[in-house]
């Protein structure tokens, strides 16, 4: 008896006051991911590294809308997110109090405008997406030129036609998409 | 996807009538401790570890009033794990009926909530939504004892919702989205993000391939060799300054503030 209350005095209190008192989380903790509107480009590389799905964007040609969302009671936390973002638009933060009573409260969604192809019209990516690929090329190359600046608003469909063509009649900017 | 997982603004006003009475019949009518009963409904078992794990003298949740109970008889929260398999769904429904009014369902972990991982497998009819109305949704791969103890918190209305919906549209937002790195050439940028998650993983790889393109973007490419040996012989673990060599090494071979292009001529 005497060396349990020893031992009792010894450790003291383990307890944590967590509901009352933040409690400190490990470094490198993957909680909840925090998505940044300004920074997405809506290329869908997260939703395809998602494995349960928990990211989807969803396309819709004709009206011209990219619908991104997360549902944070599907989330399995990963990170695979984070590191296909190329703009950082999404981070794991440490905020783990995620419980919620409604399911709505668990989804993010967000709505990004598309850029419709020049040639037939038909929405096929989303305009910031395009806008960031011209910057880049922009940087990299220095120039862009008006073949490949026409291109870039093309949808795939249309750009191969548009190659071909070009390469028939012999005019610059033939054979692939430079 | 289940029949319920759309629902109209007068389900969600009486779910959120019933559990609002049911937490005041709780405090009022009971007047004791809540006893929790947990159902796993075929679950990797993560989430019982963790729950147990919010049971231990580290979090006690029995100074909150908060008993886990062996039978569903004597439970007021039925906190269901995993996601609904086709043989569990019998059992869960029997722990729910065997349960006395009033009760609170809360879906627990990623898979509870909406299946999961696990949400479009053969014999999953998906979260516990899918089979009765749920009061308290706990999400997480598995939820860490801490946010177990929160969203028990939050069932019994010890604690406030953090969480809340959200919907962006574009209008008044910038439609120019920066690069990750600014004022560096994306293809020198790209080559040093690659070889810095290659060799340490993308968060720690990441965040050493930034403080390098800070360099880079600071300064030319003098100051640049002076920072990363300054750098490298501060470094106390050796494996950093071999990272940061490595990562020196393609910018000089990139050829400097031109080699951008250089870059992209071999890749």
């Amino acid at each position: 008896m005497l060396k349990l209350l020893r031992k009792v005095v010894q450790t003291g209190q383990v307890t944590l006051p967590y509901p009352f008192a933040p409690v400190e989380v490990a470094p490198d903790f993957r909680g909840k991911p925090v998505y940044d509107f300004s920074r997405c480009l809506g290329c869908s590389a997260c939703a395809r590294a998602c494995p349960p799905q928990a990211i989807t964007v969803e396309w819709s040609g004709q009206q011209g809308v990219a619908t991104w969302s997360i549902n944070y009671g599907r989330c399995i936390f990963c990170g695979r997110c984070e590191e296909v973002c190329p703009t950082g638009a999404i981070r794991l933060s440490e905020e783990f109090e995620l419980a919620a009573a409604r399911a709505e409260d668990l989804v993010v969604r967000a709505e990004l405008q598309m850029t419709r192809c020049s040639g037939c019209g038909e929405a096929f990516a989303p305009g910031r997406e395009l806008e960031y690929v011209q910057a880049s090329l922009q940087a990299v190359r220095g120039t862009v030129g008006p073949v490949l600046a026409e291109r870039l608003r093309l949808c795939p469909r249309c750009r191969r036609g548009a190659a071909a063509r070009s390469r028939r009649a012999g005019l610059p900017g033939g054979g692939g998409s430079r | 996807m289940s029949q319920t997982d759309v629902r109209t603004p007068e389900d969600l006003r009486a779910a959120e009538e019933r559990l609002a009475a049911a937490r005041e019949r709780l405090k009022k009518v009971i007047r004791r401790s809540v006893y929790v009963y947990r159902i796993d409904c075929g679950g990797c078992n993560g989430c019982e570890i963790e729950i147990y794990a919010a049971f231990s003298p580290l979090f006690d949740p029995e100074r909150l009033g908060i008993k886990i109970v062996a039978t569903p008889r004597h439970a007021d929260i039925l906190v269901y794990t995993g996601p609904m398999t086709r043989p569990m769904r019998l059992p869960a429904l029997r722990a729910y009926r065997a349960a006395p009014d009033p009760k609170i369902v809360v879906a627990y972990g990623a898979c509870g909530c909406s299946g999961g991982i696990f949400h479009d497998s053969y014999g999953v009819w998906g979260g516990t939504q899918s089979l009765f109305p749920v009061d308290v949704f706990i999400p997480g791969c598995p939820p860490t004892p801490a946010a177990t103890v929160y969203g028990m918190a939050l069932a019994l209305d010890l604690l406030h919702q953090k969480i809340r919906g959200e919907t962006h549209t574009e209008e008044g937002t910038p439609a120019q989205v920066a690069p990750r790195y600014p004022e560096v050439s994306p293809a020198l940028a790209v080559r040093i993000d690659r070889e810095a998650r290659r060799l340490c993983g993308y968060r720690e790889g990441r965040r050493i391939a930034r403080q390098y393109l800070e360099f880079v973007r600071e300064g030319d490419p003098l100051a640049v060799d002076r920072k990363v040996k300054e750098l490298v012989k501060a470094a106390r673990d050796p494996r950093l300054a071999e990272v940061y060599l490595t990562l020196h090494q393609i910018y000089m071979n990139a050829g400097a503030p031109g080699g951008a292009e250089a870059a992209e001529g071999r890749s």
